[in-house]
This record gives C-alpha cells, structure tokens and sequence, in this order.
C-alpha cells in the first residue's frame, strides 16, 4: 500500500526532472571559440574600447564614432591599421597574421560595424577634405606660420601643448593628420573647416602644419 | 514467496555467509559509539558506491579521446535526457566526497581513535584520503576542457621541479613530452581502473578492520590507553554496556547517509554539472584558468611566497604533510584519546582548519591572475581624460597599451592583482611614480627597459592626475620647503598645494 505511493514520488521527482529543461542546474550553451566572435559590440568592446572609449568616443585614443573620420578614411586602410598596428604609436597589432587574436573575419565584422554604427551620410556638405594619406612633401616653415594662425589660439594654452616633444614622440605623423582634418569632436578640438571659421585649411596647410610638429621632434631629439 | 525461501537457502548453503553477516551486524559496540559524531566513516562509504554508480553509467558515453571527449560531454548535457544530472551528481558527489573524507578524518583525529590497536586502520585512512584527491584531480583532467588543460599544465610543472627525475616524471604522468592524446589515456585508466581498484580494497580493509577491532570508543578524560590492557578495556566496554551495531548504531548512519545523497542531489540539481568550459586548446590563451575548489588554497599559498620559495614548498610540504600523518599513530599510539587533555592537538587541528579556510578564502575572493584584456577593454574612465593634456591623454594611452590595466584597476575596473590607482597621486610623489615604474617591487614588474622616457613622462603624468577632487595630489616636502622658502623670501603667499600625503 504504501510501495505505490514511494514510486509515484519517485517517478513524480524523475519526470519534473527531466520533463525541466530549465532546472536551475541545467547547463547553459557550450562556450563560443574566441575565434567565433562576430559581434561588433563584443568586439568592440573586448579589444577596443580600452583606448578608444566605450561608444567609440571619449577615450584616450582617436574617437572612432567620429563620423568625419569614418568618411576620411577607407575600408582598405582601415583594415591595415587593425591588423598590424599603427606605427610609432600605441595601436597594436589585432590581426592573427600578425601576432594578435583577431582573425581576418572578425577584423571585417568589426569594420562593417564601426561603418554601421558610425558613419552618416554627406558629413562634409559637399566640400572636399584634404585627402587621408600625406601625398607630397611639407614645408615646415609655412607649417609654423599655419601653426600660428589656425591652431595657437587654443593651443597655446599651458594645459593644451601639443608642442610638447614627449607628446610627440608617442604620435604618428599620419594620427596627428587624421586628427587635424576630421577633427576631435568629443574633446573639443575642431576639424580642418573650423580652426579659423570660415577659412578652411588648404591640403597643403595640413601637410604642412603637421611637418611643423614633426619638424619639433628632431628639434627636441637633437637636444 | 516460497521461490525466495528456495533460492535463498540454496545459496545460503552454498555461500555460507548469514553467520559471518550476522555477526559483523549483531557485534556489540560501547553503547556512546551510537552517536551521530561517528556517521561520517559509513556516508563517505555511500558516496564511494555513489561515485562508482555514477560513474559507470558516465563512462558508457564519454569518449577517452582528446579529439572526441569535450564532445561526448556536451552530447552528456544537452542531448542526452538527464545526462547533465547524472554529470552534476558525479561532479558534486566528488566535492561531498572530498569534504566528507576531510571532516571524517578530523573527527577520528580529535576522538585519538587512530590510537592502539588501529594505527593500520588510520594508515588506510590515510591513503584513502590521497586516493580520493587523486579522484577529484584525475576526474576534473578528464572534463578536458581549458580548466583541465591549464590544471594539468600546472601540474606537470610542478613535477618537473622535482631534481634530477622531473623530466621523467612529467613524462609518465603526461604519456609525452606534452598533453596529448596519450595524455588522457592515461588519466582515464587511472580515474577509472588503477585508482578505484585500489580504493576498493583499501576501503574494504579499513572496513574490516573497523568490525573486527571495534568502533573506537567514545574517549573519556582520565582514560589511559595502554597496550597491555586496552584490548581487555574495550571488550568489557563493549560487553557490559554494549549495544547491537545493528540496528542501534546503524540508523543513525543510514539517515546520515541518505541526507548526504540529498544534499548532492540537491547541489547537483541546482548548481548543475561543472562545465565543460571551453575547449581546451592551447593556442586560447584568453582564458583565467581556476583550479577545483580542494586545491583552490594551493593556488592562493604559492601566489602569496616568494618566487623562491615556491619550488620547495611545492616539493617538501607535501612529503612532510604525509610523513606526519603517516607517523602519528606510531609517535601517539598509547596515551589520553580525551580532546579535554589533548591541547597540542586541538590547536593543530584548527590551525590547520583556519589556515586552509583562509587560503581557500583569499583564493575564491582574490582573483590572483591578471585580467587579460583589462588592457583592451575597459575604457579609462572620461573624468580622468576630458580636461587632460594631449601628454595625460598619451599617458593613458601607454598606460593601456603596456597592460598596467591588467593589474590595476581604475574606476573598478581592471584587474586587482596590483592595487587600485583611482588615488595613487595622494600616496605617491612624481618621483616616488617615476621610481615605482622604473624600479617596480614587491610583484610590481620592473618596467625601466621597456619604457622609453617620453613613455615615462606620459605615464606618471597621467598617474599624477589620479586622485579625487577634493584631495591634492602628494608633494615631496623637500620640494614643498624650497617653495615655502621661495614664497617667504618673496613675501607673498604661499602657493604650494597642501600636502595630502600620509
Ligand atoms: C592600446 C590602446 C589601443 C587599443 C586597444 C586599440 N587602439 Fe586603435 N589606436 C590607438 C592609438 C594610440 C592610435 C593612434 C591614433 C591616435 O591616438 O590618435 C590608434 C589608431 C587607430 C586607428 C587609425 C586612426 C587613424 O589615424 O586613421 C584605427 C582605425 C584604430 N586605431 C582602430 C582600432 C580598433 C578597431 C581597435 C580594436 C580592435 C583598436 N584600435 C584598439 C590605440 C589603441
Ligand atoms: C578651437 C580651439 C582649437 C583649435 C583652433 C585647434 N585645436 Fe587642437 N585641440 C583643441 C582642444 C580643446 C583639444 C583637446 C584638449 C587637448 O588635448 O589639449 C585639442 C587637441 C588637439 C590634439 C590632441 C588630440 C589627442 O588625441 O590628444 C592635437 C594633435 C591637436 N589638437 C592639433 C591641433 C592643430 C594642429 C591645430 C591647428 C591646425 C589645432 N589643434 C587647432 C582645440 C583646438
Ligand atoms: C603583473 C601585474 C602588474 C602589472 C602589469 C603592473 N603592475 Fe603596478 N603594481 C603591481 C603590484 C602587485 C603592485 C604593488 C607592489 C608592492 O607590493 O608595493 C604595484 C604597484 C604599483 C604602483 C604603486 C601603487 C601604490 O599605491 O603604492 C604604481 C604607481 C604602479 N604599480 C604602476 C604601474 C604601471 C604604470 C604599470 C604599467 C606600466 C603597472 N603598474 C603594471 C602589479 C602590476
């Protein structure tokens, strides 16, 4: 009489068991390979986000959500940087092919996603920016007189010295271009059409301005 | 029902075993041995047949193969009905096990009833205990997942310390240079063959020793446990105030062990089997491998030596440990069981309780491995940033790009292998900063070579820039005089900050 009732209980116990799928124990999904990531956010935000902040701004680094840098610059080039470093700077290199942990499909899921999430359509109003890469030589001397003109009113600041040869010793020529034309939007600092507002810098002002910089390094070197 | 009857009698006169049975189950035991102090002994006996139960039914799905085995275990969880209970059961029957062995062996030490004549039953004891760690380490390699792998790498690296034989000895244990195939052959025929085999006829020698000597009995101060007498002693005890083992004392162990069973059902329903993590594979190095919680202190005691004195402490503590134990009841086999007279004992015994908990604790709290990819992903927090110099702002980048972030958290986040730095320029001075980086200390790497001064100078002044609002950063007070001095002479008002250093 009472045998019955036990294996109801027991057979009660075993079916609520594994009728439960959702038991607290029950183990969630087996773990992704690192290597099949392919979310942009995750990504993002395991590799990047340290240096080039949260949301892609705000961060120490270039603010990626800018979405002038985004139309500066191409897939191609983009690509490069992430897979193998930047060089003189602290850009490391993501790519496997280079020593990192992304692979090729996740540096293209990242790309797409930056694109996604950061570009926006006719951003320049129909002007023209300097191109991306330096394409001729500079004149350090003009950069100066550019330097004077478009960038001393705010930078020459005690607290703004991007003059300063330690700060640019950890800079690259092309990081520093990449910041004069799209401009630093979460920090303050203005792109190429809005140094001096109303008088765009010229290509060549930007070539040259950054020469000027760089010309400051082998001053500070030769010291 | 007279089938039965039948069956019975003619195994029964063939077997002969009802006297021997009824004996060991009718044997008087000293009626205060009935205790709910001694169950511990008979639920680590039902968690041996538990395992093994378990076990059985877990090896006719696992593969042995290093190619196959994380797979047979996610086919085990997700596809077979109930496979990831069976898997919970066996996982946390080991942890009960584990701990049930450990509380068993306390209790026998504190009751000194690894006294005359039971030395030999203590020494099984002891051996059981190393066989049962051995379960939980080979069992936990056979999850082969990342935890397993990295487990085992450890492991083998600490057996290639061993002087002159390391190399052959990691060689047996690994079946290769590396972990391989071979590797988990090996650690399959040991989890299921050597170590069970030898468990079993070990345990059965230490139970039988347990009927044939007697339940110890439970210790009075004043007692004195000599050889010429005791065995007299303890037949009177036994004998003129005994009880039938069964069913008096057997109830309460019954009970006990039933309560075990439902506590590992319980854990197992609940909390779920243990992984498998991620594959393991070496080339995944974005991973913070754990050891299983009963070796968790071993972890948490070598983080804390110093690097020199790991490799011993690897290699003698654990010989000594075992010395001792096997020596104690050869060096105490006479004397007070009563913990009332036995000081030098309870002391050892809960020191080496807190200690273990400590460690155990300091290991579960303390995450001891740098996080990996604080470097690369927490953002340094924008307070610090957005007023900043290009040179801060560099400084910040360095301080990511050279994974200080990895041991140094800042605004909560990162690791915690290093202290925080939110405040670090209230404590240190810019030279004090500067020194620390070059020079590191304490398990602060050196990072004099690998910086470039511009990378210095970025780096302690972003550093300067961590402290709250409303505290100023600390001055050097030599400096602080040279100004004082400076602003005396010149009559105006000091402008040094306040110091904030304590
Ligand atoms: C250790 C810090 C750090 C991390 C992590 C990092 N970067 Fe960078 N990155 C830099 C620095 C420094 C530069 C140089 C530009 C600057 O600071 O203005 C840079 C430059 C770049 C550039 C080129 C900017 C230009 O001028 O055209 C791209 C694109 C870029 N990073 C993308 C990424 C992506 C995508 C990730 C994540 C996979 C990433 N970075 C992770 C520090 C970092
Ligand atoms: C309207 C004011 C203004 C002008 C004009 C201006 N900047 Fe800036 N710039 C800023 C501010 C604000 C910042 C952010 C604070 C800082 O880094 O000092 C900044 C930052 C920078 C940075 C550092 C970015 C980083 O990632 O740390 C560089 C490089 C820079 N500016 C270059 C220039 C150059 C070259 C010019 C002239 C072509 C120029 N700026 C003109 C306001 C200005
Ligand atoms: C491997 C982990 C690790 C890394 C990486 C690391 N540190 Fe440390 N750091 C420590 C530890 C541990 C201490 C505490 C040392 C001690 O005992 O004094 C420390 C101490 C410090 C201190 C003193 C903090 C105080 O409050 O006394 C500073 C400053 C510091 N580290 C800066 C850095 C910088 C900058 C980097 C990167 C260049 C860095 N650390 C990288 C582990 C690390």
């Amino acid at each position: 009489m009472r045998l019955p009732l036990i294996v109801a209980a027991a057979c009660a116990l075993v079916f609520s068991v594994s009728g439960c799928t959702r038991a607290p124990g029950y183990p969630t999904e087996e773990a992704l390979r690192p290597q099949d990531q392919l979310d942009f956010h995750v990504l993002y935000s395991q590799n990047c986000s340290g240096c080039h902040g949260a949301k892609g701004q705000n961060g120490a680094a270039i603010d990626l959500a800018n979405p002038e840098y985004q139309a500066l610059v191409d897939d191609a080039t983009m690509k490069k940087w992430i897979i193998g470093g930047m060089p003189g700077t602290e850009m490391s290199a993501f790519g496997a092919s280079a020593g990192g942990m992304l692979t090729d499909t996740q540096i293209n899921a990242l790309v797409a996603g930056m694109r996604k999430e950061w570009s926006k359509p006719d951003v320049f109003g129909g002007q023209t920016p300097p191109q991306y890469a330096q394409d001729k030589a500079g004149d350090a001397a003009h950069g100066h007189a550019v330097y004077m003109t478009a960038c001393a009113s705010c930078h020459q600041q005690a607290k703004q010295q991007i003059t300063d040869a330690n700060y640019l010793a950890l800079v690259s020529d092309q990081a520093l271009r990449s910041i004069v034309i799209a401009g630093r939007p979460d920090i303050g600092h203005p792109d190429w059409r809005n140094d001096v507002p109303g008088k765009p810098l010229s290509a060549q002002d930007v070539t040259d301005v950054v020469t000027y910089l760089d010309s400051l390094r082998s001053q500070a070197e030769a010291k | 029902m007279r089938w039965v009857k039948q069956t019975y009698d003619w195994l029964e006169h063939r077997l002969q075993l009802e006297g021997p049975v009824k004996d060991a189950a009718l044997h008087p035991v000293p009626r205060n041995t009935a205790s709910w102090w001694y169950v511990f002994g008979s639920a680590a006996f039902t968690l041996l047949f538990l395992q093994i139960a378990t076990g059985i039914l877990l090896a006719i799905v696992y593969v042995p193969s290093a190619g196959q085995a994380w797979n047979s275990l996610n086919i085990l969880n997700h596809q077979l009905e109930l496979g990831w209970f069976l898997r919970a059961m066996h996982g946390w029957g080991s942890n009960f096990m584990v701990a049930i062995v450990l509380i068993h062996m306390a209790q026998v030490f504190m009751f000194g009833a690894y006294k005359f004549p039971r030395e030999l039953t203590w020494i099984l004891g002891v051996f059981l205990l190393l066989m049962t760690l051995g379960m939980a380490f080979t069992g936990q390699v056979l999850r082969f997942d990342q935890d397993a792998y990295w487990g085992l790498g450890i492991g083998a690296s600490i057996m290639s310390r061993v002087p002159v034989i390391g190399g052959s000895l990691v060689h047996l244990l690994l079946g290769g240079p590396t972990i391989a195939g071979a590797t988990l052959s090996r650690f399959f025929a040991l989890h299921v063959f050597v170590i069970p085999g030898a468990m079993l006829v070990f345990a059965g020698l230490h139970v039988w020793m347990v009927l044939k000597l007697g339940v110890n009995e439970w210790p009075m101060p004043g007692r004195i446990v000599k050889r010429a007498t005791y065995e007299k002693e303890y037949h009177d005890l036994s004998h003129k105030d005994g009880v039938p083992f069964v069913p008096v004392a057997l109830w309460k162990d019954a009970v006990f062990s039933g309560a075990v069973i439902a506590a590992v059902a319980i854990c197992a329903f609940v909390f779920g089997p243990y992984g498998p993590g991620g594959q393991p594979d070496p080339t995944i190095i974005q991973t913070v491998p754990k050891p299983d919680f009963f070796f968790l202190w071993i972890y948490a005691a070598l983080a804390y030596l110093p690097p020199a004195l790991e490799t011993p402490f690897i290699l003698i503590v654990p010989v000594i440990g075992i010395a001792v134990l096997l020596a104690l009841p050869f060096y105490a086999s006479e004397g007070e069981k009563s913990w009332h007279r036995r000081p030098v004992a309870v002391l050892t015994l809960v020191s080496v309780a807190v200690g273990w908990g400590v460690l155990t604790h300091l290991a579960t709290y303390t995450p001891w491995s740098p996080h990996m990819d604080a470097w690369s992903s927490d953002p340094v927090p924008g307070k610090n940033l957005h007023n900043a110099t290009p040179l801060v702002r560099e400084g910040a980048v360095v301080f990511q790009g050279k994974q200080c972030r990895n041991c140094h958290s800042i605004g909560g986040a990162g690791g915690e292998r290093g202290p925080a730095l939110d405040a670090v320029a209230t404590r240190l001075t810019r030279d004090q900063l500067i020194f620390k980086v070059e020079f590191g200390g304490g398990n602060m790497p050196a990072y004099g070579k690998n910086l470039s001064p511009p990378e210095v100078e970025a780096l302690v002044s972003f550093l300067e820039t961590l402290h709250p609002e409303h505290e100023a950063p600390a001055t050097d007070p030599s400096r602080k005089e040279v100004q004082d001095a400076a602003a005396m002479a010149g009559a105006a008002p000091a402008t040094g900050a306040p110091s904030g250093a304590k």
